[in-house]
């Protein structure tokens, strides 16, 4: 493999959450601090791009070899909202591996776009993953099929402004020092678990793509797939949606469950037999992350397979070093998998029974009409 | 430990290692958690729910200190992750994977 970015841009299959932007004779017409009056305008080419992106819910960040002040500045002449800013004399790499901490998602989800040669090679070395593009190839990335999600969804739309949300409610938390909990309640936290309708298809089939951390699956889900879910008799697919005092996320994740044989949610308690509710999928979107969702999504998922009259939950999960977070909330709700028992194609079947005392939803979960 | 010469002194060492394991998660947790009063809990406190209140984002952030200070990689280990029962288990989980230098 070669670390000379400069052959050809090497475009992959994932879809880009992420376009990390150089400043210099990048996003501006020239170099920031080598103009003693008035800094050079935005390229107008590329302030188009991230416009354009930016509509389609790919978020934006800097890494700059700049003073802080450089950013401002790039956000007023472009009018783009920046989701990270790394700006200081470090390496390039560095600062995208934190700006990827900072946002939660995995390097394969980040293009990087650089004037300079050597900054490019140096990123194409150290994060083999990363797309690496010159602003010649940024220019046309709007036209390639991994800047372009096939739907565009309201949350996606947000996106930039719900990042910005993100910033100020972990400082908020950073700052309480109290139990989560009590960070949630004070946060004005509400959650809302409802049946799927028809038109949130293209928002779980977003999800099914995009979340990998809280993720079961491990596989991304059509809408056709999806559509036939929701008109199965024998599957149940469950929203939860997400809003506090600093912003309204949207629906952020999901719950697919389906009945193994002849148990209905209609059964009267008195005909409860043996069998288990299998989940083949829940995910989570990585902004619901820390704030309790995946908890309670878990939790309403016990306590609704347990009403179907089910005396056990299964949730097939696939075991990689990117979901660790969705096996700890697995763990955390009290499901277990035979020791060695990840299976070739590298799930194991998590469970546990619904028998006796169920966990209670916190107070600022809403259900809402699951049949 | 059973297997260890006669005439060494295996379980000083191990005990101290393993006090200086739950010293520093003591640490992380709270520093994970962003709460200063967990440094105070006793050892077996469970960590999920309502014990120590560690949820998918503060456990992740949690195994990716310990995998950096201790080289081990508790997710990759401990399919169930029953290892993060308590401080107590973590700690014990952690000295019988490292540390194999002072041997």
């Amino acid at each position: 493999m070669t670390t000379d970015a400069d052959v050809a841009p090497q475009p992959g299959n994932a879809v880009i959450k992420c376009v990390v932007w150089d400043i210099d004779n990048t996003l501006l017409d020239g170099v920031y601090l080598e103009w003693a009056g008035e800094p050079p305008p935005a390229d107008p080419v590329l302030a188009g791009v991230l416009r354009e992106l930016g509509d389609r819910g790919i978020l934006q960040a800097l890494a700059s070899r700049n003073p802080f002040e450089a950013a401002e500045y790039v956000r007023a002449v472009t009018g783009a909202e920046f989701a990270s800013v790394e700006c200081g004399w470090g390496s390039k790499a560095e600062a995208i591996s934190r700006i990827a901490a900072d946002l939660d998602i995995p390097a394969d989800t980040i293009a990087f776009v650089d004037d300079d040669m050597v900054e490019r090679a140096e990123v194409a070395a150290e994060l083999p993953d990363v797309l690496v593009l010159t602003p010649e190839d940024a220019a046309e990335a709007a036209d390639w099929p991994q800047f372009s999600p096939a739907v565009i969804t309201a949350e996606a739309r947000r996106r930039g402004e719900l990042y910005a949300e993100r910033r100020r409610r972990q400082a908020a938390a950073s700052a309480f020092g109290g139990s989560r909990d009590d960070f949630l309640r004070q946060a004005g936290t509400r959650i809302t678990i409802s049946p799927a309708q028809l038109g949130d298809v293209p928002r779980l089939h977003e999800l099914s793509v995009r979340t990998h951390q809280l993720n079961s699956g491990g596989q991304p889900m059509t809408e056709a797939e999806l559509s036939g879910l929701l008109e199965s008799p024998d599957h149940e697919v469950a929203t939860l949606r997400m809003a506090d005092d600093f912003g309204d996320d949207g629906l952020v994740g999901a719950a697919i469950l389906a009945r193994n044989g002849a148990v209905r949610a209609a059964a009267p308690p008195a005909t409860k037999t043996l069998a288990s509710i299998t989940v083949p999928l829940i995910m989570m979107s990585c902004r619901a992350l820390g704030r309790g969702a995946l908890d309670a999504l878990l939790t309403w998922t016990c306590r609704a397979a347990a009403a179907a009259g089910a005396s056990e939950l299964a949730v097939p999960c696939l075991v990689t070093d990117r979901n660790v977070p969705m096996r700890l909330a697995l763990a955390a709700a009290g499901l277990r998998a035979a020791p060695g028992s990840v299976a070739a194609d590298g799930r194991a079947v998590f469970a546990r029974s619904l028998v006796g005392d169920l966990p209670e939803l916190p107070g600022w979960v809403t259900v809402e009409g699951t049949r | 430990m059973t297997d260890d010469p006669v005439g060494s002194d295996p379980m000083t060492t191990d005990v101290g290692r393993l006090a200086a394991v739950e010293a520093k998660l003591r640490q992380l947790l709270a520093e994970v958690t962003g709460r200063p009063d967990l440094r105070k809990i006793p050892v077996d406190t469970p960590l999920f729910g309502g014990g120590a209140g560690l949820d998918s984002l503060s456990g992740t952030l949690l195994l990716r200190q310990v995998q950096r200070l201790f080289g081990v990689d508790v997710a990759a280990e401990d399919l169930n992750l029953d290892s993060l029962e308590s401080l107590s288990t973590l700690a014990a989980f952690i000295s019988a994977r490292s540390g194999s230098d002072s041997r």
